[in-house]
């Protein structure tokens, strides 16, 4: 793999470079498997969480990756600093910079803000997702975990179903398994998807066409009303037309599907609290290859504060 | 470029073989092999003891995470499956590696290994020594010395597509 | 003083060569049409014994280049947030005559908040001294721009001599307010200069509903909303016989709402942003800031429906939409930056670099849309209605190329869609 400094989308990777990331996290997955679940490649590094989003999952996801790789990590609070005040982001890359820190990971609800503080400070810039953009460690633990499932993600068809719109999953996610030679396809309520010609990603309308097109996983978005200002669809109807109903379930079960979820999960929205416990729920299975993932993403990046020269 | 044929290698691995089922206390030792080529090697010498009627393990490590260059690199290298499906804990281990000079990668094999449990014993087994040592750390058995050669190029058969050694 | 002579030249709306003329002061010029060259050519004159041309007279070699009048921008915001209104109003000046504009309606804004007598006042005597080009200010439609109570319309219109009211590019968020504004106002005979917009649908959005706003993940800006807005205002100004001026129009179907409003006589006149007919959305790439508009940039079909209107004259004019914005906020998230470009700099070369030199716009309509028909909607020199308006003349040498770089913008900011590039035409102006 070439080297490279930040990670913000998965468009910006080559195929060798996803490869790469995603042949490593199978390494990295095997660390946890030892009696010492942690090795000493990022000694001495110091990793900032700058979390502008709250986010509990992804946050200790990152910090857990950096902590088996042996790096230092500290975690920015916004409740504690100086951004609620309204200082620019550009001022806060340069107060955290002399600090010396060698990579940040970001999250921020503008789409576009990890890209503006990599070209501000030489550390390395990991997006954990901004606004409706991209949110590429996302994109990797969920190719990880497809990939374990069923040896190779060619061929294979997913459908991702839910808030497409407002989405950076359904963007990274999407972007990444078609790289890798997966079928792709959006289902959601008309005012949550995208026409065709603005994704490149067939539409199905109904759970029916979803059973007829057949797909090894159905993924299911987070319904994030928080981030919808005024309502896109009736929330009151959700489960009952885009949610795993125990009915649907049945039909899943008979054919074999995986079930997957970015989390948290929603019981009663997008799953049924059975579709949680079907034995082809990979939820658990994401939460783990998200460590092993972002641990390899933290290998791979080569921070501009160590010097080649 | 002098070189050593496949047939000088099989005959090394023999008489290795040979030497690692001398030195056999009563439980069969663990072999593991230092990715890439002395997982390769290992993986022989498993075979050949078996001949010989020793049921040794196989195991096979990437180190790449313990290498203390790894900031001296423009990009890291990719890594590989560690495989270990033994526990460590008492064994007589040997670590083996195609060429010995710095000392450096064995150093952090020991590392990696010590991550996996505490073995009883760890001997240094490699195909090649060729001197130049930085650590304080010698081979237990060389199949080879080539302390002269500027450089050493191990093939094998199973990743190279030929056994010889170049130097 | 001497007079100037100028010899050699071509004008530019009909190709006709002048051998000889005389510069007139832009005072003198009342006549400038389409077809007919306004200036007596000197040559000509003399021949028949009618003039002379002084010994120590100044002249002017004009071969190869262009004579036109200067053009007149409808849509230029002035201030340069942290820099004093000083500076501002200089550097805007400069720019402006940079780019062959000889004058420009200031629009309202917290800087220059003309919702008074005494800030009209002051600006206009900040701009008498400072400005090297005109700078006509437009009056706020509600106090402080903020949509919701008049301004004394009464005041500025008869008093500081305004003519058009605008509150920069919002839409009054009171539409009761604008309506009895326009009824009031219409005896003023006061021009409404908005922006069609409904407000709701386009907040914290950011980008035209695209392949690049997916990618982006910038939240879509519904061309509707603007043509939802423009029906509105249509039918306000039907409603109250007031002068209704569309700012920066930007879609197909907007065009087409204006058109069939003005073949059934509406007072209605508009405008499109050069940016608009330029650039699409795919210029945005990846993220870049300077291509960050209100109203967002469009698709291929928008710029040339846009296109279209300007040539068949349902879209008066071209205007500059000229916005400072420092390049620190410019470097900003896409998001976070303010919306905007500056262009009065390179207003002419970049009318004929992109539109003319290629074949896409002719001088003739170049000029209507960027120099009669402004100059007629703002009337700057307050002539009685129906006179044909007064204008300078500028020179155009279409065979020179400039680069576009930090040295060569003198408007204060970065933000030019064409930094590094090589646009073609050098101005003359002022002539005398």
């Amino acid at each position: 793999m070439k080297p490279r400094k930040d990670l913000i989308t998965i468009e910006s990777l080559s195929d060798e470079d996803i490869h790469t990331i995603l042949d490593s996290a199978v390494a990295m997955k095997e660390i946890f498997t030892k009696s010492v679940k942690k090795v000493p490649a990022l000694k001495g590094k110091s990793v900032l969480t700058l979390f502008y989003e709250p986010s509990t999952r992804t946050r200790s996801s990152f910090e857990v990756a950096a902590h088996r790789l042996s790096a230092d990590v500290t975690t920015f609070t916004l409740a504690t600093s100086s951004v609620v005040k309204g200082e620019s982001v550009h001022d806060t890359i340069d107060t955290l910079m002399s600090m010396k820190m060698d990579y940040i990971i970001v999250r921020h609800k503008n789409s576009g803000i990890p890209a503006v503080i990599a070209r501000h400070c030489n550390a390395s810039v990991i997006n954990a997702g901004d606004g409706a953009h991209a949110h590429p460690s996302q994109a990797f633990l969920d190719a990880f975990t497809i990939r374990e499932k069923y040896g190779e993600i060619a061929g294979r068809r997913v459908v991702i179903v839910g808030d497409i719109r407002h989405s950076r999953v359904a963007r990274s996610t999407s972007l990444i398994l078609r790289r890798l030679g997966a079928q792709v396809a959006f289902m959601g309520p008309g005012s949550l998807v995208p026409p065709k010609e603005h994704t490149g990603v067939a539409r199905l309308h109904t759970w029916d066409e979803i059973f007829t097109w057949k797909p090894d996983v159905i993924y299911l978005l987070r319904v994030q009303n928080e981030r919808i200002d005024s309502p896109f669809f009736p929330a009151a109807d959700y489960h009952q037309a885009f949610g795993v109903t125990e009915e649907r379930l049945r039909r899943i079960e008979a054919q074999g599907m995986s079930i997957m979820h970015p989390g948290p999960v929603n019981r009663g929205v997008e799953l049924c609290d059975a579709a949680m416990d079907y034995e082809n729920c990979l939820v658990c299975n994401q939460v783990e290859n998200g460590i092993a993932a972002r641990m390899s993403i933290l290998y791979h990046l080569t921070p501009g504060t160590l010097s080649h020269d | 470029m002098p070189q050593l044929t496949s047939t000088d290698i099989a005959s090394a691995l023999e008489h290795w073989a040979d030497h690692i089922a001398a030195c056999g206390e009563s439980e069969p030792p663990g072999l593991v092999g230092l990715i890439s080529h002395g997982d390769v090697l290992a993986r022989r010498l498993v075979t050949a003891l078996q001949k010989r009627g020793v049921q040794a393990q196989y195991g096979a490590i990437d180190i790449t995470l313990y290498r203390d260059d790894l900031d001296l690199r423009k990009e890291r290298p990719a890594l590989r499956s560690s495989y270990l499906p033994f526990s460590t804990d008492g064994m007589r281990l040997i670590l083996v590696d195609d060429v010995l000079q710095s000392g450096r990668t064995a150093r952090a094999a020991l590392e990696t290994l010590f991550e996996y449990g505490r073995p009883a014993r760890v001997e240094l087994h490699c195909l090649v020594d060729r001197g130049r040592r930085e650590l304080p750390i010698h081979a237990d058995y060389a199949a080879f010395t080539l302390e002269s050669a500027e450089k050493v190029h191990v093939h094998l058969l199973e990743t190279d597509g030929e056994d010889a050694v170049l130097y | 003083m001497t007079n100037t002579y100028i010899t050699n030249a071509t004008w530019a709306i009909t190709g006709q060569h002048i051998d000889l003329c005389l510069c007139p002061a832009a005072e003198s010029i009342s006549t400038v049409f389409l077809d007919e060259i306004p200036l007596p050519d000197v040559k000509q004159a003399e021949a028949e014994g009618k003039m002379e041309i002084p010994e120590h007279a100044r002249v002017i070699d004009a071969s190869s280049k262009l004579l036109m009048p200067a053009l007149y921008d409808l849509h230029s915001h002035i201030e340069i947030p942290g820099r004093s209104k000083r500076e501002c109003i200089m550097r805007a000046g400069e720019a402006a005559i940079r780019g062959g504009v000889w004058g420009m309606l200031v629009l309202p804004s917290p800087a220059f908040c003309f919702d008074n007598g005494a800030t009209l006042d002051s600006f206009r005597e900040a701009a008498t001294v400072r400005s090297v080009a005109d700078m006509t200010p437009a009056g706020c439609i509600s106090l402080g721009m903020r949509g919701l109570e008049q301004a004394p319309y009464n005041t500025l219109a008869t008093m500081r001599g305004v003519r058009i009211l605008s509150d920069g590019e919002d839409f009054p968020s009171n539409i009761l307010m604008l309506y009895r504004a326009m009824q009031y106002a219409e005896d003023l005979g006061l021009i409404f200069a908005v922006r069609a917009d409904v407000p709701a649908l386009t907040e914290h959005t950011y980008a035209h509903p695209s392949v690049t706003a997916y990618n982006l993940g910038l939240h879509p800006c519904p061309p509707c909303a603007e043509e939802i807005g423009t029906e509105t205002l249509i039918r306000l100004a039907e409603a109250t016989g007031a002068r209704l001026h569309l700012q920066l129009v930007s879609t197909a179907e907007s065009v087409r709402i204006i058109r069939r409003a003005k073949e059934r006589g509406v007072h209605v006149t508009a405008e499109v942003a050069l940016h608009h007919l330029l650039f699409t959305h795919a210029q945005i790439g990846d993220y870049d800031t300077v291509f960050k508009t209100i109203p967002p940039l469009r698709d291929q079909a928008d710029c040339e429906a846009l296109l279209e209107g300007v040539k068949d004259g349902t879209i008066d004019c071209i205007v500059s939409a000229h916005t400072p914005c420092s390049p620190f906020s410019k470097k900003q998230d896409f998001v976070s930056a303010p919306a905007g470009m500056v262009m009065l700099d390179t207003m002419l070369p970049a009318l004929y670099t992109k539109l003319v030199k290629p074949g896409l716009l002719s001088w003739g309509e170049l000029i209507r849309a960027c120099c009669l028909k402004p100059a007629e909607i703002a009337n700057p020199r307050e002539q009685d209605e129906g006179t044909p308006h007064a204008a300078p003349l500028l020179l155009f040498d279409p065979q020179v190329s400039n680069l576009v770089t930090e040295e060569t913008l003198t408007c204060g900011t970065l933000n030019t869609p064409f930094l590094g590039q090589e646009l073609h035409g050098a101005v003359t102006l002022p002539l005398r």
